[in-house]
């Protein structure tokens, strides 16, 4: 089995993806991000604050050490999405794309049918797909076929911290998958992010619990462990669940005739 | 009085209109290097700034790549 995550021919060593949204400053997320041992850091498009233009991020983020991953948030409908996904490529120059189409501001869950649809128009004007969706493996399926480069199933509303709470779905997309599922939103704590590497997931996309933890930079490292130890708990392949103990030591006993 | 619509907000221009788009970039003191702009729904190409000209009541976006997940 390899050990590197390849999406659309691209080669990761660390499986884990950070969100930059949510921090207090500029070098806390620069920080968090390179103790994270990301390689992959996902951005967000807003109007410029005319009032006060310098506000850039941007700068903060070593481009030659970390891909961006442009998201579409704030997208609620295929149209708006597109449009999202054409800006963000102007202005990265890059086409990788996190697609999310969020209708349903209390939940921010995804539209799975306005998804489907902005992916065929942006896979065949050549972006990297990675969609956000919810954990519906029929849905996966479709973007895959679609040409997706990834399929990016919920584990729990965006930033609730609720952990794998569609835990038995997401393993039926895992076992069907042929793009590298990350499992994206809600893990709230590295025992998520681990649970979900042993699972067999290819990767996790982690924000708000970094972001918002009272020391972003260790949770971070926290995060990094957890996902290292809970790819290498899939890798070595773990021991079957039993209803009945099964003795570690030697049974053949000396204190007893 | 000139007006342009920029991110949903009418702003006025006494006199002169900034003559392209990348001089009004430098009017509003934002950094071109960082923006990516649209007039009336087209994007405009960041080697293009300086070419492009700009006419009174468009509607222009500029936007940029904040924190997000």
């Amino acid at each position: 089995m390899s050990d590197k995550l390849i999406i659309a021919g691209r080669e990761f060593a660390s499986r884990l993806f950070i969100g930059t949204g949510k921090f207090a400053s500029n070098k806390i997320m620069a920080e968090a991000i390179e103790a994270s041992g990301a390689e992959m850091v996902t951005v967000a498009l807003r109007r410029v604050d005319i009032d006060n233009p310098d506000d850039d991020m941007l700068s903060a983020i070593d481009r030659k050490k970390y891909l961006l991953l442009p998201n579409t948030s704030g997208a609620r409908n295929a149209d708006e999405a597109v449009r999202l996904a054409r800006l963000a490529r102007a202005a990265t120059g890059i086409e990788w794309l996190k697609l999310e189409v969020t209708p349903d501001p209390y939940y921010l869950l995804p539209d799975p049918v306005e998804t489907l649809k902005a992916a065929e128009i942006l896979v065949k004007e050549g972006f990297v797909v990675l969609p956000y969706i919810n954990a519906d493996a029929v849905l996966a399926k479709r973007l895959q076929d679609a040409g997706c480069a990834t399929v990016m199933p919920l584990a729990s509303p965006i930033g609730s911290n609720q952990g794998l709470k569609t835990k038995a779905s997401l393993e039926i997309i895992i076992s069907q998958a042929r793009v590298p599922v990350v499992i994206d939103a809600g893990l709230g704590a590295p025992s998520h992010a681990s649970e979900a590497m042993e699972m067999g997931a290819d990767a996790v996309l982690v924000n708000t619990a970094i972001a918002a933890a009272k020391e972003p930079v260790k949770m971070a490292a926290a995060f990094r462990k957890a996902v290292e130890a809970g790819r290498e708990a899939f890798e070595a392949g773990k021991a079957d669940v039993k209803q009945q103990a099964d003795a570690s030591s030697p049974l053949t006993g000396f204190l007893r005739d | 009085m000139m007006v342009l619509k920029i991110n949903g907000e009418d702003k006025e221009f006494a006199g002169v209109l900034p003559a392209t788009m990348k001089e009004l970039l430098g009017v509003l003191k934002v950094d071109e290097a960082t923006v990516v702009a649209e007039i009336d729904g087209q994007i405009i190409r960041k080697d293009n700034f300086g070419g492009t000209k700009l006419t009174a009541g468009q509607k222009i976006e500029l936007i940029r790549l904040v924190g997000g997940g």
